[in-house]
């Protein structure tokens, strides 16, 4: 921590960080690869005393163990898409993450705070059920993701804590991720599905999860759908009918971009591409 | 607070602020004609460097981070007044015409390159996907970088 006298702060490890957090909480500004953050700065948003750079902590790394496989917050995109055994999900989504530099940069840890049109990767994980790792004054705590989003850029967080690590315990068997911009080969999420699927030895869902990207500010579970899936065997009427619910009691992002009704239109769209590819493929 | 680093070879030490962009830095404080300040939020890739190597937006990156570390921007790339052989085929494909987004190009053609010396189309289209061209319609850009692969 050398430069602690002169805003820019490096610490060497989790618990330094944890220790300026508790100093400093909201005034410093943690950075990770830098790509949301530093606009924060340079476009005015905040002012903040100190930055908590994260180059030098070590949680650059994908651990693939037996049952489950965890992910260091710290750890570039380019590098899930260099990892074997990681799910599908996460691998469309990482690859999905336009132009070299951004791919190199951008860290997974930053973009589950990062609001839409980002978050291609927060939403692969959330169809996975992972699990962050939070470290801060009181310790070490396990949040879900599904019960990490508050609120628009409100948090399960707390001012002393940062995020180590996501953790997915018992990685489905299938998973897929997909979605629009508008544009073949760069440009904002218009709206993303990712779907993970385990199945019985008779074909029905023993666990079926659906998460839904860049139609609210962070990505959600769409829980209904979720629900007609389990314990049914998949079929072209079953997910019709399920498509219609995916976006069901939610508020869709209306802008310049797209309106409420076209983001609908499209994850029906692209939802129902990933499951009738799924059941082509028996 | 101060910081020191390597630009192009060149030992420099500059006071910047911890909220500075390295992009700022490099062009008010320092100077540099080598990098472009386009858009400042990650969508051109004009001020793209490498430092360390690595392919980095400069105006996304803080001047903090490159302390002790080394920053080539594309003037860094000729060796001896002797231009390397991107640059070279970038000249003798047409593939600048004002320039603005050159700096950027060779940059993320050169990172490419080493990792995949014979990239597809597709793969140079998604490498490329963070560098915005508004001159040559991306043809003469791409058939240099095909022309050095190639080789
Ligand atoms: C041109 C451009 C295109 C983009 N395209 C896409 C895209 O296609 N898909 C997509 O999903 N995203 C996209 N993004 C967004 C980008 O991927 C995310 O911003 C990125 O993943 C954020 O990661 P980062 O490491 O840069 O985060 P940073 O910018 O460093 O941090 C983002 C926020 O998270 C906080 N934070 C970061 N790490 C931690 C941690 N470990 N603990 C606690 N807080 C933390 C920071 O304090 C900050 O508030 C794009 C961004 C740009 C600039
Ligand atoms: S100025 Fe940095 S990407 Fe446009
Ligand atoms: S040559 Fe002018 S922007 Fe590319």
């Amino acid at each position: 921590m050398s430069l602690i006298a002169s805003g820019y702060l490096t610490p060497a490890n989790v618990q330094e960080v944890v220790s300026l957090k508790r100093k400093l909480r909201d005034k410093a500004l943690v950075v990770a690869g830098g790509t949301a953050a530093v606009q924060l700065i340079s476009k005015m948003i905040i002012e903040p005393q100190a930055i908590i750079s994260l180059e030098k902590v070590p949680l650059n790394y994908v651990k693939i163990r037996a049952n489950s496989i965890e992910i260091g917050a710290t750890t570039p995109i380019a590098r899930l898409i260099r990892s074997r055994g990681l799910p599908d999900a996460l691998k469309r989504a990482a690859e999905s993450i336009h132009g070299l530099a951004l791919k190199d940069m951008a860290t997974v840890g930053g973009n589950i705070f990062t609001p839409a049109p980002a978050g291609d990767i927060a939403t692969a994980l959330l169809a996975l059920d992972a699990i962050l790792i939070l470290r801060g004054g009181g310790g070490v705590r396990s949040v879900p993701l599904s019960k990490f989003y508050k609120g628009p850029l409100q948090f399960n967080i707390r001012p002393d804590e940062i995020l180590t690590a996501v953790k997915i315990n018992k990685p489905p068997k299938h998973s897929a991720f997909l979605k629009q911009t508008p544009w073949k080969y760069s440009g904002p999420t218009i709206a993303s599905v990712s779907v993970s699927l385990d199945l019985d030895r008779n074909g029905k869902a023993r666990r079926a999860m659906v998460a839904l990207g860049g139609l609210t500010t962070h990505p959600y579970r769409a829980k209904k759908v979720e629900k007609m899936f389990t314990g049914k065997k998949l079929t072209e009427q079953l997910i019709d009918g399920a498509a219609q619910q995916l976006t069901d009691g939610v508020e869709v992002i209306d802008d310049a971009l797209a309106s409420s009704w076209y983001r609908r239109e499209l994850a029906q769209v692209l939802f129902k591409r990933i499951l009738y590819d799924f059941i082509s493929r028996g | 607070m101060r910081i020191r680093f390597k630009l192009d070879g060149q030992d420099v030490e500059v006071d910047v602020k911890h909220t500075d962009t390295l992009l700022k830095v490099l062009k008010d404080k320092i100077g540099v004609g080598s990098v472009n300040f386009g858009c400042g939020e990650g969508s051109c890739g004009a001020c793209m460097v490498l430092i360390n190597g690595r392919l980095r937006y400069s105006c996304l990156t803080l001047a903090g981070y490159v302390d002790g570390k080394e920053v080539t921007t594309v003037a860094g790339l000729a060796r001896d007044g002797e231009l390397s052989e991107i640059q070279k085929a970038f000249l003798e494909n047409d593939a600048a015409q004002c320039g603005y987004c050159t700096p950027g190009m060779i940059l993320t053609a050169k990172v490419l390159l080493e990792k995949n010396p014979t990239p597809s189309d597709e793969e140079l289209f998604d490498a490329l996907a963070g560098n915005l061209c508004r001159c040559t319609g991306y043809i003469p850009i791409i058939n240099a970088i095909k022309s050095v692969a190639k080789r």
